[in-house]
């Protein structure tokens, strides 16, 4: 049987990982392609904003990692669908941003209408991450 | 991102030598690197979030991008050959002559780029011709005593 062939855009398997043997890699492969089987269908999609939010994401991630243009990577159809969740999408951006850095400030300003970044912050990626955290704890969307 | 990734990308690079040169991180991008700065993204976006200095048109013409670098000491020239006592940069324009991209020249005569949110990377002048970032529109140098 071969091994089953996951798309990129929802899974990424670190190939480099040497703290799980061969056999283990086999059943974390097809454990991965039943959830992406699961997960695939738009309406299971829809009916789930967290598994929309991480497929899409993981798409706008991939297609616009080597751009500069802020225009560009907010205008990717992904980003633009994140944005069309609308505040279901709130609190999926900023438990994002408490993982890892990201563009997601233009989302978040479209989606809320607001912009907590100091004009002196702007284009400082650390501290604009800092006040969109804050700003979602004062609003109860992260703890 | 890997180097399969990056070359399935800019195919020119695998013509020549190329050598990633720093960790990847979005903290800055290629505009930013051009002009010698490692802590802030560079972008004239509309939604005025990230850094653009306030005395250049804030839009996404080559225009914009050209008074950006005469700004920072730079004159528009002719080539992109190494010359001892300049620096050089180029921009490059997509096929709309929208800006996508700038690179530094380096004191060899190699180029330096940041690609969009991953690593620096060294390169040849043609290596990032693509349909992803287009060609270089303009080339500027400026004297390395600025």
């Amino acid at each position: 049987m071969n091994d089953p062939v996951l798309p990129d855009e929802i899974i990424s398997i670190d190939d480099d990982d040497s703290t799980i043997g061969p056999d283990s890699a086999l059943v974390k492969r097809y454990f991965e392609d039943v959830a992406t089987h699961y997960f695939k269908p738009l309406t299971r999609q829809w009916a789930n904003p967290p598994i929309r939010f991480f497929n899409l994401s993981a798409q706008w991630e991939q297609e616009t990692a080597m751009l500069s243009s802020i225009t560009e990577i907010a205008m990717h159809p992904s980003y633009q669908q994140i944005i069309g969740m609308g505040p279901s999408a709130i609190p999926l951006i900023l438990h994002e941003m408490t993982i890892k850095p990201g563009h997601w400030f233009w989302a978040l300003k479209s989606i809320t209408g607001e912009d907590p970044v100091q004009s002196k912050y702007r284009g400082r990626i650390k501290e604009m991450t800092t006040a969109w955290i804050q700003w979602g704890k004062e609003q109860n969307y992260l703890p | 991102m890997n180097e399969f990734e990056i070359e399935i990308t800019f195919p020119n690079l695998t013509t020549g030598s190329y050598a990633i040169t720093s960790p990847s991180t979005p903290e800055y991008n290629c505009i930013a690197w051009a002009a010698g700065d490692t802590k802030v993204w560079w972008w004239p976006d509309a939604n005025d979030q990230y850094y653009w200095p306030d005395e250049i048109a804030r839009d996404e013409s080559l225009g914009a991008f050209k008074s950006l670098f005469e700004k920072l000491g730079y004159q528009r020239c002719e080539t992109s050959d190494y010359e001892e006592g300049y620096e050089k940069i180029a921009i490059y324009v997509d096929a709309n002559n929208k800006p996508t991209h700038a690179s530094r020249q380096l004191s060899l005569g190699n180029w330096t780029s940041k690609l969009g949110q991953i690593e620096d990377i060294e390169h040849p002048f043609y290596g990032l011709d693509s349909p992803k970032y287009g060609s270089v529109a303009v080339i500027m140098k400026r004297s390395k005593q600025y």
